[in-house]
């Protein structure tokens, strides 16, 4: 039932690349700032505020139905963002410092990456995984959750995710959440 | 004569002999007990002095204050930065416009920069000294290169100090030791202030003579006689008056000093010791503060010209001051360049070089007061968990912040532009107004402003302003009910009418709409874009104010939420940095992120004392969220954010929410894009009504904010169990994608409507129900 609303989501989600509603994979659409402050001069003879005043509640009105052709509609995507090139080097150096046995310097690194590609579900694996080397299990487990949450129509990303999440309830006792974990994955 | 006749008559036969020599013991007895005496006295002062002498040795030696430093900007290819933005972080890290090629230094042609970093250990790991080179395009770095220093993908800046915590004289010290001064500063020192420092023993009585005899001859005081060790303990009287008694002490306690400690003690202390300067109220202590004071450079950095200017400045700061007397200071300074060349420590053609640079002198001083004081506010209270502010004063520790220098920008001037333009009289109990910018998904804090003026160190309305928050309570009434999929959708219709509550105690209440019209029947997401009130009344009673209330305490709210009717309109005080708490889980999926202002405190040496980690943890429905998200987009939209939209570009996709109360008397916009969220209020100090409302107070500083930011449009990944459905707007029935007036929306999967329109209208459904009339 899951996998079948997913594929669902996921084709939708295709359909809507061709209309611009929403993007699959790459970045979210960057804005880069305005080139100047965005609004118009005061009026020098009215009130400041330059919206007309014709109600007691002026900024509240009734409003049009939107015209449906020309409107932009609320954006969404189907699956998370791709790892940028600084983050993944960032968590390049996290690996190594983990093989190393340094886990706070690991962290450290991994929060770099997560502050550079806050919506790639890898950044927040990575940093569950560094938590299941510190032996902070429930903290690993919400990282799982995050990066889940992330993962979209991405059937590897689920993968991935799934199954460490399996791992991590088992660690932590709890067998059936396990269970539901794997059986997730499986049925990807 | 009493006293000289007495020994005559108790010795009844004295030897004409013996009577002088017996005076004379006497007196030496005498003598010799008032020595005694004078012995212990000077004993007992000795040992009052020598108490007094280390204590404050010890104390001075240790009492530095934390210094507090922005966030580091990382650069790298796709770094979101402006230009502008990264040439204010780089004035702000203490770099100069350049060649590019010294340290601390950056050379800009158009969008092209060139930067030589300091290079800087953070507790992680070391960054080395680089030469980078970068270009700024459509706001975003490309073509980053390390040119020179060991190559990385990726390069953190020294995060520039942005403030301190002082102890309560406001004294400053940037702490420093033997190994970090620059070549020839020991040489330039000892030259010019005590030659003779390692072989004196806290005095120098022939360095007294000779600067006496030096100033007879010039009829004036040319030299002092003082030791380094004299001038140490001379700091430590709080008064600076001249007598002999205070000599006195002055030289038996550098004596003193000198037993207890070693020269290299003796002289670090007197390095950090040292007064160089005056900035208000603020008194510029040791060589490390004075060298970013005058320069904004490490002193390890500074170069000759710039060492014997402050070695020069030591005889008279104020005197010599560079800022205000900068021909006596050049004159001061090539004396004791001239004075390193007499004595062989540096060659002529060095002297001649160095004493043809210009002062370089910074136009203003690198360290007014906190220029942040509301983000440190912020700082001080989370610090305040964890440290005792006696050890924040003293310990020189080092605290890393999440403040985002070129966000906190864009917030002052936004709040800034927008209450000039609307209340430009800004009089006296005027506006006001604060703000809060955090990461959307790591909760920290980039960016807060306390009030209308950000450098005012007042009232902090960022953090203590709690006021109702009207309207902003909405997504989460909605997102109560939305997470009952079997009841309620995006399209379910709610009554729009008008009802009265009356309570046991015969109370009544009529909640109305904004603009007092009433719709009839309106979809859900309709009835949360446009705010309106019947409809969320109607939806909260429904599902329960409990359940609305324990949501927001779910999500970070610790004080007691009044659990009645009227709370589902928002009477319901909030701080903005709350309900900034409070919206980072609606923004982020439904994962709680506390709002964090620091990332690590360092010890003096940067060892770790305590990290501050990114935490997350689900406590909404992830697909209910959504469905809000949604609607909050809608807001932005088509409903009563769409304002915003005259001053951010369309492309940016936002949700966000207002919110007024009672008469104006608080306009708030809370909302988020995909990298930031930002929480704005404006009101009066005295809870007065204004003529705002959320829409036109609060919003226009926000979306003047986030159009003034280069960054990511929002655009949530569709959670598991969530699917998107052509829905037509009149009936709220599934329809086709090519209908007109379609709309895409999400359902929990299951929820969806039952019923088809096809675009031809109603034709659909009235077949089916001319079959079920035949069956």
């Amino acid at each position: 039932m899951i996998k079948a609303n997913y594929t669902a989501g996921g084709l939708l989600a295709c359909a809507l690349i061709l209309s611009g509603c929403a993007t699959s994979s790459g970045t979210s659409i960057y804005v880069p700032s305005a080139p100047a402050p965005g609004f118009d001069p005061p009026p020098r003879t009215t009130t400041p505020e330059p919206a007309p005043v014709p109600t007691p509640q002026p900024t509240q009105p009734e409003v049009r139905p939107p015209e449906r052709d020309t409107a932009p509609a609320p954006s969404y995507r189907d699956q998370g963002e791709t790892l940028s090139g600084a983050a993944a080097s960032l968590i390049r150096q996290a690996d190594d410092l983990l093989a190393q046995g340094n886990v706070p310097a690991a962290i450290g690194q991994l929060e770099r990456a997560q502050r550079i590609s806050p919506r790639s579900p890898e950044v927040y694996f990575k940093l569950s995984e560094a938590y299941v080397r510190a032996n902070n299990l429930g903290t690993a487990e919400q990282f799982t959750l995050k990066g889940l949450s992330l993962a979209g129509s991405n059937t590897r990303m689920q993968r991935t995710g799934w199954l460490l999440l399996a791992d991590i309830r088992r660690a932590r006792g709890n067998l059936a959440g396990a269970d539901q974990a794997e059986a997730r994955a499986r049925a990807l | 004569m009493a006293k000289s006749a007495k020994p005559r008559k108790n010795s009844k036969k004295p030897s004409p002999r013996k009577a002088p020599a017996a005076r004379r013991g006497r007196l030496w007895g005498i003598l010799g007990r008032l020595l005694l005496v004078g012995l212990v006295v000077l004993a007992g002062w000795m040992v009052y002095l020598d108490a007094v002498v280390t204590k404050r040795f010890e104390g001075r030696r240790f009492e530095v204050p934390s210094r507090v430093y922005a966030r580091p900007l990382e650069l790298y290819d796709g770094a979101s930065i402006s230009v502008g933005a990264l040439g204010r972080e780089l004035e702000l890290a203490g770099y100069r416009p350049g060649n590019g090629v010294e340290p601390g230094s950056y050379s800009r042609s158009g969008g092209r920069f060139v930067i030589s970093t300091r290079g800087f250990t953070f507790s992680d790991g070391a960054e080395p000294k680089r030469r980078l080179a970068l270009t700024i395009a459509g706001d975003r770095v490309t073509d980053f290169r390390v040119l020179s220093g060991e190559a990385s993908p990726i390069v953190r800046l020294e995060p520039a100090q942005i403030g301190g915590i002082y102890p309560a004289h406001k004294e400053d010290r940037i702490l420093i030791q033997l190994s970090e001064l620059p070549p020839l500063f020991e040489e330039a020192l000892l030259a010019v202030e005590d030659r003779n420092f390692y072989q004196h023993f806290g005095v120098a009585p022939m360095s007294i003579v000779r600067a006496m005899w030096v100033n007879l001859q010039a009829g004036r005081v040319v030299q002092g006689g003082s030791t380094l060790t004299q001038q140490l303990v001379k700091n430590f009287y709080l008064s600076q008056e001249q007598t002999l008694v205070r000599k006195g002490n002055e030289a038996l306690m550098s004596i003193l000093l000198e037993w207890h400690y070693d020269k290299q003690d003796i002289l670090e202390t007197y390095l950090n010791e040292v007064y160089l300067g005056q900035a208000g109220v603020r008194s510029i202590h040791g060589f490390g503060l004075a060298s970013q004071f005058y320069f904004r450079e490490p002193l390890s950095d500074l170069e000759l010209h710039q060492t014997a200017l402050l070695v020069g400045m030591v005889k008279g700061p104020s005197y010599y001051d560079p800022r205000r007397n900068p021909e006596r200071a050049l004159a001061r300074r090539n004396l004791v360049i001239d004075v390193l060349a007499s004595n062989g420590s540096i060659s002529e053609q060095d002297a001649i070089r160095a004493k043809a640079k210009p002062l370089g002198v910074t136009s203003r001083p690198s360290f007014s007061e906190n220029r942040y004081p509301a983000f440190i506010d912020l700082v001080r209270r989370h610090l305040a968990r964890d440290y005792r502010e006696e050890d924040l004063q003293s310990e020189g520790l080092r605290i890393f912040t999440t403040l985002n220098p070129a966000i906190q920008y864009a917030a002052e001037f936004s709040v800034k532009q927008t209450l000039d333009r609307l209340d430009p009289a800004n009089s006296e109990g005027g506006l006001q107004a604060a703000m809060v910018v955090s990461s959307r998904d790591s909760g920290e804090v980039l960016a807060l402003v306390g009030g209308r003026d950000p450098r005012f160190a007042g009232f902090n309305r960022a953090l203590d302003a709690s006021r109702p928050i009207g309207s902003l309570v909405k997504p989460f009434v909605y997102l109560a009910a939305l997470s009952q999929p079997d009841r309620y959708t995006l399209v379910s219709p709610i009554q729009d009418k008008s009802f009265a509550l009356v309570f046991d105690d015969g109370r009544r209440w009529e909640p109305k709409n904004y603009d007092g019209t009433e719709r009839g029947e309106v979809p859900l997401h309709v009835a949360l874009s446009r705010s309106y009130n019947l409809p969320t009344v109607r939806i909260g009673l429904d599902v329960g104010v409990d359940v609305v209330a324990e949501m927001l305490q779910e999500l970070g709210v610790s004080d007691t939420i009044p659990r009645y009717p009227s709370m589902l309109l928002g009477a319901l005080p909030m701080t903005p940095v709350t309900v900034a708490q409070v919206y980072q889980g609606l923004a982020t999926s439904g994962f709680n992120t506390p709002l964090r202002t620091i990332r690590q405190v360092t010890d003096a040496n940067g060892e770790p004392l305590s990290r501050y980690r990114l935490a997350v943890e689900q406590v909404l429905d992830p697909a209910a969220t959504h469905l809000v998200q949604y609607a909050m987009q809608e807001t932005m939209q088509e409903g009563t954010g769409r304002g915003a939209y005259r001053r951010v570009s369309r492309d940016l996709s936002l949700a966000g929410k207002t919110g007024t109360t009672d008469d104006g008397r608080d306009s708030w916009f809370a909302g988020f894009s995909g990298d930031l969220l930002a929480v704005t209020w404006v009101g009066r100090d005295d809870n007065g009504p204004t003529s705002l409302t959320g829409a036109s107070g609060a919003l226009p500083a926000w979306a003047d904010f986030m159009a003034s930011v280069p960054q990511h449009g929002l655009s949530p990944v569709i959670p598991d169990g969530v699917q998107y459905h052509w829905i037509d707007p009149e009936s709220g029935a599934l329809t086709d994608e090519y209908c007109a007036g379609a709309r895409l929306v999400p359902f929990i999967a299951g929820s969806e409507p039952r019923e088809t329109r096809s675009c031809a209208g109603n034709l659909q459904r009235r077949l089916r129900s001319w079959f079920e009339g035949l069956f």
